[in-house]
């Protein structure tokens, strides 16, 4: 069932996932396309999230989106007192940038470039509300990099270990989360959450906006019709469907893109997700050394797969 | 020419002729596209055929011996590979 | 020992991989109900192209560790281009050896022809070299009338020219070479009519094995089913009636349709597309020939890498991962009668919404609901007849196993 509405106010609207903004030209949502989106979205029951270019937007636009209850996503350069999640592309910013403390921070980057910026990695989690790390190379991720990948990850297991045990517990997307889940907290796209693009009309997520402004899933007009919707449900995902690695994003636009299939994610994106997973699970019982933690909470079991597509196909 | 059940063996051991059998007829097949231009090859043919072929009479023997099969002078044994039953042919 | 004739099940069922050359999308005719729109004399597979392929398989044997392989040709017409396939054979055989690849054991070489060049010198040729490893079937859909009102030679002329003699002139002498050779026939909308006469003309030419299929296209019109159920009983009854069930047979009966089927249990594809591997005259692989561009009325080709670059293995995964109920509607998965409604991958994936393999064409709903009534039909006779003459406990006792025909 549909919970979400991301609006994309401009085409240069930031990214807070894996795709790339690939237009540099402006165009602002159409304020009656605006108007009828929020409308929609009270009518449906969707929470929506505004995604914002970099630029301020025009006043009679900050009046619309004032009538709503929602999320603002902004990229660093227009982030506010108000901003919720802030997004950082790569690394070239600083640690003391103002409104980083108790933000929801969104940093896009490479792998290479994340595994050379542990110690960003680590003042940012000691500072943010929360971190989502999105890797936007998944899709080069090799098997030879799994080893560093987990050493990395390890690594960023003491930090939040050494924070929890100074008394604050961080969230961080590639940690955190599988230690507290209880089931399967992918994106949604598609299922729980659609996108309103500039141009009026609805798509999966942006990605598929982005990657081709054909691809639509309705207009505001006729409503949304999402065809073989239930590809996008996890029941229809033979390999996701008993996989454990909650965490996962399952990030619908990278399945299309690897295995031409919505509901079945590549390799990449698996071993990723388990080496994440099989982080959380060491990261949580060395928190549990220190006393008790989330205690109704069962501990994560040890696996000897990295890809679940393996079980299905052995 | 008339045809005797007189035995079975088991899926392993049909494996086994099979394979046996199935090579025998690669190595026919190939030994009528490869000359003794191909030095190196041809010599190791050969050698396989010679091989594989004593293979699979001692398969037939080492059976034969086990089961305590009935045999003729002038007849022959056969397998169905679908069965794993055993014939015995007489002409 | 069984008084009925089963269906021959295909050698090395589920052991196999089947790797497929499309050697040309070249052929003399312009069957009506053809899936390959896409046809052309232009398309023809190089020497180098096909050496390239085989060179990356056999390179790569870890990935394939299936303990046979089946070597399969197609085209259009694989045998217009029999010279190449002689020289990939030969080449086949001797790297294999040189390898000591585990497939030397267990291999053949597969043709579905239209028959009419099976006479030809070269064909024969090859076949006496390679007679042992061959698996060749011979298309005729049945009578005269009923071949040739699909069947006929390609060109624009106003007088279309049907292939019924060319083909059945060569009958004799393949069932000479292979005697448990069996034809495929297939039918679409127009030829409904023909189906009774054309199975009891197949077993009149002595071809003991008739597998039909109807196409998976949406071709059906109203009525076909009524119209299908009532040959298909026509032919039971000549079946029965005339015995031919000791010693022929046909795929439309089958004591396995129609039943429902285990969620759990009965939730495996129908299709080994993504299992079997096909490569086409510009190097590229595909999950299934069904998947090449001249195969494909409306989607885009699903092309999963090339003899250069090798196989990437993200695209197998959907193939390998798709089972019977996530691809199938509400109505499928609650069908009393699923057993034996086949589907093809490609097709569903032709006919589909979206881009995707996941979702199943019921174009044949009714005309499978038909053939169960008739099948029924078949079954409730038969065993009535063998009952009153005493051979239905036999047939009970030597049941044989059946397995499932995969495409």
């Amino acid at each position: 069932m549909l919970q979400y509405m991301i609006i994309l106010l401009d085409d240069t609207s930031t990214s807070f996932c894996h795709y790339d903004v690939n237009t540099a030209k402006k165009r602002l949502i159409n304020l009656d396309d605006l108007r009828a989106g929020i409308r929609m979205a009270m009518i449906e029951n969707l929470t929506i999230q505004f995604v914002y270019p970099d630029y301020d937007l025009p006043q009679e636009y900050r009046d619309v989106i004032r009538t709503i209850d929602h999320s603002d996503i902004k990229p660093l350069t227009n982030a506010t007192q108000e901003t919720d999640v802030m997004t950082l592309d790569g690394w070239s910013w600083h640690v003391e940038t103002q409104y980083l403390e108790s933000r929801i921070v969104v940093i896009r980057t490479s792998l290479h470039d994340l595994l050379a910026h542990g110690d960003e990695v680590a003042v940012l989690l000691s500072k943010a509300q929360r971190l989502n790390v999105v890797i936007t190379d998944v899709e080069r991720f090799s098997d030879d990099q799994q080893v560093i990948y987990n050493e990395w990850l390890g690594k960023m297991g003491q930090e939040v270990e050494r924070l929890y045990v100074n008394g604050t517990l961080p969230q961080f997307n590639l940690l955190t989360d599988r230690m507290i889940l209880m089931t399967m907290n992918n994106c949604g796209a598609g299922n729980s959450c659609i996108t309103l693009a500039p141009n009026g009309k609805f798509y999966i997520c942006p990605a598929f906006y982005y990657e081709n402004h054909e691809d639509s899933v309705g207009d505001l007009v006729n409503g949304i019709i999402i065809p073989n919707n239930q590809l996008y449900k996890l029941d229809n995902a033979p390999i996701c469907r008993n996989c454990d690695s909650w965490q996962c994003k399952r990030c619908v636009w990278l399945n299309r893109k690897m295995t031409l299939e919505v509901n079945t994610p590549s390799h990449e994106q698996c071993v990723m997700a388990h080496l994440e997973r099989n982080a959380s699970r060491d990261l949580l019982l060395n928190i549990r050394k220190h006393g008790a933690f989330l205690p109704e909470t069962p501990d994560i079991p040890k696996i000897d797969y990295l890809d679940p597509f393996d079980n299905i196909n052995n | 020419m008339e045809k005797k059940l007189i035995g079975q063996v088991t899926p392993a051991e049909r494996d086994e002729i099979k394979r046996l059998f199935e090579r025998r007829n690669g190595l026919n097949e190939l030994a009528k596209i490869l000359t003794a231009d191909n030095a190196e090859l041809y010599e190791r043919l050969i050698a396989d055929m010679g091989e594989t072929a004593t293979k699979f009479q001692q398969w037939w023997e080492k059976m034969a011996t086990l089961y305590n099969w009935e045999s003729l002078p002038d007849g022959n044994w056969e397998i169905n590979f679908d069965t794993c039953e055993i014939f015995l042919n007489r002409p | 020992m069984y008084p009925i004739k089963q269906e021959s099940v295909e050698w090395q069922s589920g052991k196999a991989k089947n790797i497929t050359f499309i050697v040309t999308k070249d052929c003399q005719l312009a069957c009506k109900y053809c899936y390959l729109v896409g046809k052309n004399d232009k398309e023809r597979m190089s020497w180098g192209t096909a050496k390239e392929a085989i060179d990356y398989i056999l390179g790569h044997e870890t990935d394939f560790p299936e303990e046979s392989v089946v070597w399969e040709f197609i085209g259009g017409e694989p045998f217009l281009e029999i010279e190449l396939i002689d020289r990939i054979c030969d080449y086949l055989k001797v790297e294999m050896f040189r390898h000591g690849h585990h497939w030397f054991d267990s291999y053949r070489f597969s043709f579905s022809t239209n028959g009419i060049n099976y006479h030809s010198e070269k064909v024969q040729q090859f076949i006496e070299k390679n007679h042992t490893h061959l698996s060749i079937g011979i298309t005729i859909d049945g009578t005269h009338a009923k071949h040739d009102l699909n069947r006929i030679y390609k060109g624009n002329g106003p007088i279309e020219k049907g292939s019924y003699n060319d083909v059945v002139r060569n009958i004799p002498l393949w069932l000479e070479q292979f005697p448990g050779g069996g034809t495929k026939v297939t039918i679409s909308s127009p030829d409904i009519p023909y189906i009774c006469e054309s199975v009891l003309h197949l077993y009149s030419l002595g071809i003991h094995e008739v597998n039909i299929n109807c196409v998976f296209e949406d071709v059906w019109k109203d009525g076909d089913d009524r119209l299908y159920e009532n040959q298909l009983i026509q032919l039971a009854d000549a079946i029965i009636d005339g015995e031919y069930y000791k010693d022929y047979a046909c795929s439309f009966f089958s004591e396995i349709i129609g039943k429902p089927l285990d969620p759990k249990l009965h939730n495996e594809n129908w299709c080994g597309a993504g299992k079997m591997l096909a490569v086409d005259a510009s190097g590229n692989f595909y999950p299934c020939t069904r998947f090449a561009a001249y195969s494909l009325r409306e989607k885009h080709p699903i092309i999963i890498g090339n003899v250069y670059d090798g196989i990437d293995k993200n695209k197998l995964r959907p193939f390998l991962t798709l089972d019977r109920l996530t691809q199938s509607p509400r109505k499928c998965i609650e069908c009393e009668i699923a057993s034996g409604c086949a589907w093809c991958q490609g097709e569903n994936y032709d006919a589909a919404d979206t881009s995707t393999i996941y979702q199943r064409s019921t174009a044949i709903c009714l005309m499978h609901k038909a053939r169960v009534r008739a099948n029924n039909y078949y079954w409730n006779k038969l065993y009535r007849k063998l009952e009153l003459e005493g051979e239905r406990e036999q047939f009970e006792n030597n049941r044989p196993k059946l397995n499932d025909i995969i495409c």
